[in-house]
């Protein structure tokens, strides 16, 4: 095959995956802590021959997601809290601890707080937080501070992750590297942190990538029609 | 083409979204109902090149690895645990509670139910029952004979009779605390039922421990926010069109490649 067919097939399976992740990105545009994904494409070069000049291919080489924070919506929930700025939550799930942006928290039937799969929230000191049975009214602080009838009981824990976040499902992350406390961090109650999908400028990426594929389908078809006219006039020769 | 299932996914999402909604638009008017917010959370990841292979050069900050999403699903469908306006009806038996509790009532079946309707009716026995005719569990009956009935903050119901100033105790409304509300099993008409995720029913006196008042006269209001409703409705039919988009334009991008002989 040419290699203006294989750099054109190259460009346009990153081009699909690239599709994958846009449309990924819009559905999850509703979806409580969600953090917007971008394929990154890296360029390497192929050396056909010796004699002959390299030929740049463009490959899918990364994947980032973008940690800037998504809209406040106030909910007026007990329980729905969001970090303000930097930070994460700690959950305990049956993988391990994992960090989150989504603070939809409720009480579970033994009173302590668990989100919507039922994973604990871990406090500052690394335990499930408990909120006594009879507190009619609970307030979290700023800091994370949890009182319930004007008494303390808890701090909600808010890390940093060390290291490179992992995505897991359920809007969850897993730091490989561990995490430390971070204890400056700011802690608004009843509200979510809403997705940082910004629609607008995905459904530019998306009419980019469907342009740039069709582009690249003219390209191969054009090589296509160059390759049998070689073909025929060299038969009639 | 993974892009068509992740687009239908995000689609189902919202239809859900609008669903809820709409349910909620319904009982704007539902004595007590209490909104609900449909939460959604992103699927499994594909792992093309697990993170932590590749290494970023001097300097530049690019996070290993190719994970790519696979679309979206509802996690949850809460109940928003608020309380909706009191209204005054001046009704004898209607009761609202004021602050968190529910009424316990038993089904025909034996079982237990729990409402914060307190629309409030005497069955032909004299019994406290609710508009569907379920007694309340504290057994309350009216003697024939009462003119009036007076039901205190703290659950004490008191009947007059004509040949006496001084009324008379005939029981106690007691309410019901769930450790979590969010929990309860919606059973239609108004009522909730117990389940594992709930905790076990506290009875408790009215405005002790945490639960609400009494309060007679008043009903509860929904406790639904139209203008909320619409604008989320706005947002999910938005939503919904996005993920529309990302169907044709995938769908144009594989046209494209069967045009290719």
């Amino acid at each position: 095959m040419s290699s203006t067919i294989n750099t054109s097939l190259g460009r346009q399976q990153g081009l699909m995956k690239e599709m994958q992740v846009v449309a990924n990105n819009l559905a999850n545009s509703s979806t409580t802590g969600y953090k917007s994904d971008r394929a990154l494409f890296t360029e390497y070069l192929v050396s056909p021959g010796p004699s002959e000049d390299s030929i740049s291919m463009g490959v899918l080489g990364g994947h980032a997601f973008k940690l800037e924070q998504g809209e406040m919506k106030f909910t007026g929930g007990q329980f729905d809290v969001a970090v303000q700025g930097e930070g994460f939550f700690v959950l305990q799930t049956p993988q391990g601890p994992r960090l989150t942006r989504a603070g939809h928290f409720q009480l579970s039937s033994e009173s302590t707080l668990i989100d919507g799969f039922g994973n604990a929230l871990l406090g500052a000191g690394g335990n499930p937080i408990t909120i006594p049975q009879e507190a009619s009214q609970v307030t979290i602080g700023g800091d994370g501070s949890i009182s319930a009838n004007g008494q303390l009981i808890d701090r909600v824990g808010v890390v940093k992750a060390q290291g490179e976040l992992e995505r897991d499902t359920n809007t969850f992350f897993a730091a490989p590297g561990g995490y430390a406390p971070f204890e400056e961090a700011t802690v608004v109650q009843g509200a979510l942190e809403q997705s940082n999908v910004s629609p607008v400028l995905e459904v530019a990426r998306m009419i980019e990538v469907q342009r740039a594929y069709e582009a690249g389908q003219a390209m191969m078809e054009r090589d296509d029609d160059r390759i049998s006219k070689l073909i025929t006039s060299l038969r009639e020769r | 083409m993974k892009s068509l299932q992740i687009a239908a996914s995000g689609m189902a999402a919202q239809q859900t979204r609008v669903d809820v909604i709409s349910n909620n638009i319904a009982n704007m008017s539902t004595t007590a109902y209490r909104p609900r917010v449909a939460e959604f959370s992103d699927l499994m990841y594909q792992q093309y090149q697990t993170p932590g292979t590749i290494t970023s050069q001097v300097g530049t900050v690019v996070p290993a690895g190719i994970q790519i999403g696979t679309g979206v699903r509802p996690s949850t469908v809460s109940m928003q645990i608020t309380q909706g306006a009191l209204r005054q009806t001046d009704g004898e038996l209607d009761v609202a509670i004021d602050g968190a509790g529910f009424l316990e009532l038993t089904l025909p079946s034996g079982e237990a139910a729990y409402t914060r309707d307190g629309k409030l009716n005497r069955s032909p026995e004299g019994e406290l029952v609710t508009m569907d005719g379920y007694p309340l569990a504290d057994g309350i009956v009216i003697p024939d004979d009462a003119q009036r009935i007076s039901i205190s903050r703290d659950g004490e119901v008191v009947a007059y009779f004509s040949d006496s100033i001084e009324g008379q105790p005939i029981g106690t409304i007691s309410l019901v605390r769930f450790v979590n509300e969010k929990g309860l099993e919606a059973l239609g008409d108004n009522m909730f039922r117990e389940t594992e995720a709930a905790g076990s029913a506290n009875r408790l006196v009215p405005g002790t421990e945490g639960v609400g008042f009494l309060r007679q006269g008043f009903i509860e209001d929904s406790g639904v926010d139209v203008v909320k409703e619409i604008s989320d409705l706005i947002e999910a039919q938005r939503g919904y069109e996005l993920n529309s988009k990302v169907i044709t334009a995938s769908d144009e991008m594989m046209s494209a490649t069967t045009r290719m002989r």
